[in-house]
């Protein structure tokens, strides 16, 4: 029986059943749907609100906010969450370059600059500090992305760009175009090699080129090696509206290197309530066909995410709820008190920064600061102390929280 | 489509349509629309079409028809719509406007067809049914694709040899607990060696297995959106086995889709909700759900023999829809020596009778050639999977046996079927 649960699908859950499996606990990972790596762009931010590097931010974070999830777990479990998935990410032919060093920035499918910590390799030659004149490529058949206006707003950034439309060959016409149908194709070398030759035609003076990140679903780092020996120009992904490949590759990489490790994922399962006796959590069921599935539980990672995933609800009445072990959120006591009178307040929202508290183990806390189980662990979105949207730091926070809940439910982490 | 009142199912489904977010994360699973154009999505079939489906309206979309019902989009939807009801409840409701056509009311009885072909004479049945030039004349008359893969009729079936079986005298002392079998028309006409293997799994932990009348649990007819047959079929099930249920007897199948629509699929499509079909649904376990749960509590014998094999393993979407894990690798995880790979593909193409169907052979094909693929690059001459139909199909599609994993645990039983 498995008795090790985590609880999400997203970063965090993925990381942190990672850590249980690679213990040897034999986790069994329960999630509503797939998660939140469908809709994120697929890079890791840490830190994004100024000009420090993340690792100074993190340390000045240490101690100005002491209970941010950061400062709970401490520099050094970031570091170590960063070195597991970037040893992880390179075993899957799909490395990340970028550390805590300093941001890179790229662009959007907007034509804006974000800052992102860590980056698929497939990014990395969006980095616009790097120069030249950049060529945006795309396909009328894929909508939210616009060639000629993500150039345009670059354009206004100072940043030398041009943007053309290709031509998707005849043979590979559908009706409905996702993200996900044209990875399908570049997966097909005839596809690619068409499309590297439209890119070295219409290449001009660019060094570098940027396409949607739909390169590929089995071997994206090859894809983009055989569109810049086709095209003789840099090739870098631009992350798309979900769903997001990049995250999928993410996901199948997880899920890959969780079972190998003899973890099991169980998608379609959502955890709807919990049950325990002496501050342990002892069971958890999820829902199911004609009744609930009962699982026993020995230890658990709670990562369901915060208002957006599902993890943390609110009401009408101003209500704010965990939806699936029911723990105590830490929240402003009525509805006048989730938001600033402004909408982009520099102070952010206090609803925002909502969430389940916990100790420096990730164990959830009740009003009175007690401890409410001792078996579980908390990650991710969830958590309270952080305004991720501000912060450009909602990967970051769930990659080393996940993996830091991990490691404490296994014991190796002190 | 006859309105049924304080249908709650109805409201539940109609509620769901408001938690679609758009993320796209169904078209990006869904295994249909990423081979044919014509099927253009779960997100765009269910929970977009449904705004423009009222009642005294004609039908929006016949896209919906293309939709093979395996629940890949239920299963990953991140907020809880459900996709794969809205659009079994549209297809059922085209067939009221137009009817149900021969080829599908033929193959969506399976109970019918099984009673037919088998008996004495399933090798005239079989042999006529592989008969290339009359499958040509099959495909053109009613729309059977002559690839497609039929089973073969059996020469018995289950029911007549249980009836005729020497019943394992009870060893005196406390009565025996009992459970309910129920076969399934596949298990009954054209493997009844399954049935025999359930039986004889039951029987090696203690159990009475009873067998009481049953008859095809419907799924075929609400994939063809005959609502109207399914619901006398539901109705007369639950008739036989809530006498059962009520009294807290396990009912227990291997036929993953007769036992997800026991538990699911009949009530909520069909919004049944007495207390007699909550009390089937209730107490219908999966085999290796029902193993599992006595492993969990101790009960479950261990007395295997090794079996130092290494096996590619297809949980169907039937058995995912049940949203139990996968019961099947828990308890044979406990064979030493066997280890089975998970496939990861999405669907098998064939989902029931949708892959038999000539317009829609070519597209379960396609579908399934992912599984396939891996199968064959596995090396291993034996796949498993619980649900009968993706059997079929994974051996016409792989060329490799294709076994119920209950076979392989009676295997390491020792048990002689």
């Amino acid at each position: 029986m498995r008795t090790t649960i985590v609880i999400g699908a997203g970063l965090s859950g993925l990381m942190g059943a990672l850590a249980l499996a690679e213990a040897g606990l034999r986790p069994l990972l329960l999630a509503k749907g797939q998660g939140a790596t469908h809709w994120t762009a697929g890079t890791i931010d840490v830190w994004g609100v100024d000009e420090h590097s993340p690792r100074d931010a993190l340390r000045a974070l240490s101690e100005a906010h002491p209970h941010h999830p950061y400062a709970l777990i401490g520099v050094q479990a970031v570091e170590e969450a960063i070195a597991r998935f970037r040893a992880l990410t390179e075993a899957a032919r799909y490395p990340y370059t970028g550390g805590l060093e300093s941001n890179v920035l790229l662009p959007t499918a907007a034509g804006a600059l974000r800052p992102a910590t860590l980056l698929p390799i497939t990014m990395a030659a969006g980095d616009v500090r790097l120069g030249g004149e950049v060529l945006i490529a795309g396909f009328r058949e894929l909508r939210d992305f616009y060639p000629p206006f993500i150039a345009a707003n670059l354009a206004a950034q100072g940043i030398a760009a041009r943007g053309v439309y290709l031509t998707v060959p005849p043979a590979f016409h559908r009706r409905e175009y996702t993200a996900v149908t044209f990875a399908r194709m570049f997966d097909d070398p005839a596809f690619r090699s068409d499309i590297g030759r439209q890119l070295r035609a219409q290449r001009g003076n660019a060094s570098r080129i940027g396409l949607p990140a739909v390169l590929g679903l089995r071997d994206p780092l090859g894809v983009v090696v055989h569109l810049q020996n086709e095209s003789g120009a840099q090739v870098f992904e631009i992350p798309t509206l979900p769903p997001s490949v990049p995250g999928m590759r993410l996901f199948a990489l997880f899920q890959n290197a969780i079972e190998q490790a003899g973890g099991r994922l169980q998608i379609g399962s959502e955890v709807i309530r919990g049950e325990g006796q002496n501050r342990r959590l002892t069971t958890v069921w999820s829902e199911a066909a004609a009744r609930q599935q009962e699982h026993r539980v020995e230890r658990a990672l709670l990562a369901t995410g915060g208002i957006a995933g599902g993890g943390i609800r609110t009401d009408h009445a101003g209500i704010v709820r965990e939806t699936a072990l029911d723990l105590p959120v830490r929240a402003p006591a009525n509805r006048a008190g989730w938001f600033a009178p402004r909408f982009l307040d520099p102070q952010g929202h206090a609803m925002y920064r909502s969430g389940v508290a916990t100790d420096a183990y990730l164990r959830p806390l009740g009003a009175d600061g007690e401890v409410v189980y001792e078996n579980v662990a908390v990650a991710g979105a969830t958590l309270a102390g952080t305004d991720t949207v501000r912060e450009r730091s909602r990967s970051g926070v769930s990659l080393a929280t996940g993996w830091a809940a991990g490691r404490i439910l296994a014991g190796s982490m002190s | 489509m006859t309105i049924i009142p304080e249908d709650h199912i109805e409201q539940s489904l109609e509620q769901s349509l408001d938690h679609c977010i758009k993320c796209n994360i169904c078209m990006a699973a869904c295994p249909v629309s990423a081979v044919t154009d014509l099927f253009p999505g779960p997100k765009y079939v269910g929970p977009q079409a449904q705004r423009f489906r009222h009642e005294r309206q004609p039908s929006p979309d016949e896209s919906v028809d293309y939709c093979s019902g395996c629940r890949v989009c239920n299963e990953v939807c991140p907020t809880g719509v459900r996709i794969a009801e809205l659009n079994a409840r549209a297809r059922a409701r085209m067939v009221a406007e137009r009817g149900i056509p021969l080829r599908n009311r033929l193959i969506s009885r399976s109970g019918l067809v099984g009673r037919l072909g088998a008996g004495p004479h399933a090798p005239l049945a079989n042999a006529l049914l592989s008969f290339k030039p009359l499958r040509t004349v099959i495909e053109r008359t009613l729309g059977i694709a002559r690839e497609a893969p039929l089973p073969a009729f059996s020469r018995y079936t289950f029911r007549s040899w249980f009836r005729r079986r020497h019943t394992p005298q009870a060893t005196g002392g406390t009565p025996k607990r009992q459970v309910v079998y129920f076969h399934g028309c596949s298990a009954n006409y054209y493997e009844p060696r399954i049935g025999k293997t359930v039986v004889a799994v039951l029987e090696h932990n203690g159990f009475e297995v009873l067998l009481p009348r049953q008859r095809c649990c419907g799924l075929p007819l609400l994939s063809n959106g005959d609502f109207a047959a399914a619901r006398r079929a539901h109705e007369e099930n639950v008739a036989s086995l809530a006498p059962y249920a009520l009294r807290n007897v396990p009912i227990v199948g291997a036929s993953t889709s007769c036992t997800l629509t026991l538990k699911e699929e009949a009530p909520e499509l069909l919004g049944m909700q007495s207390d007699p079909v909550r009390a089937v649904a209730q107490q219908t376990y999966d085999i290796f759900e029902f193993l599992r749960m006595l492993h969990d509590r101790g009960e479950l014998r261990t007395d295997f023999r090794p079996i130092e094999r290494t096996l590619p393993y297809h949980p169907p979407c039937q058995l995912r829809a049940h949203r139990i894990g996968r019961p099947a690798l828990d308890v044979l995880e406990l064979v030493p020596g066997l280890r089975l790979i998970e496939t990861h593909a999405s669907c098998c193409g064939i989902a029931g009778t949708y892959g038999l169907k000539v317009e829609k052979y070519r597209i379960g094909m396609d579908v399934g050639a992912p599984l396939f693929e891996t199968v064959r690059r596995s090396g291993a001459d034996m796949a498993l999977c619980d649900s009968e139909t993706c059997r079929w199909q994974i051996s016409h599609g792989a060329g490799v046996i294709a076994r119920h994993p209950i076979e392989i645990l009676a295997e390491a039983y020792g048990l002689v079927i």
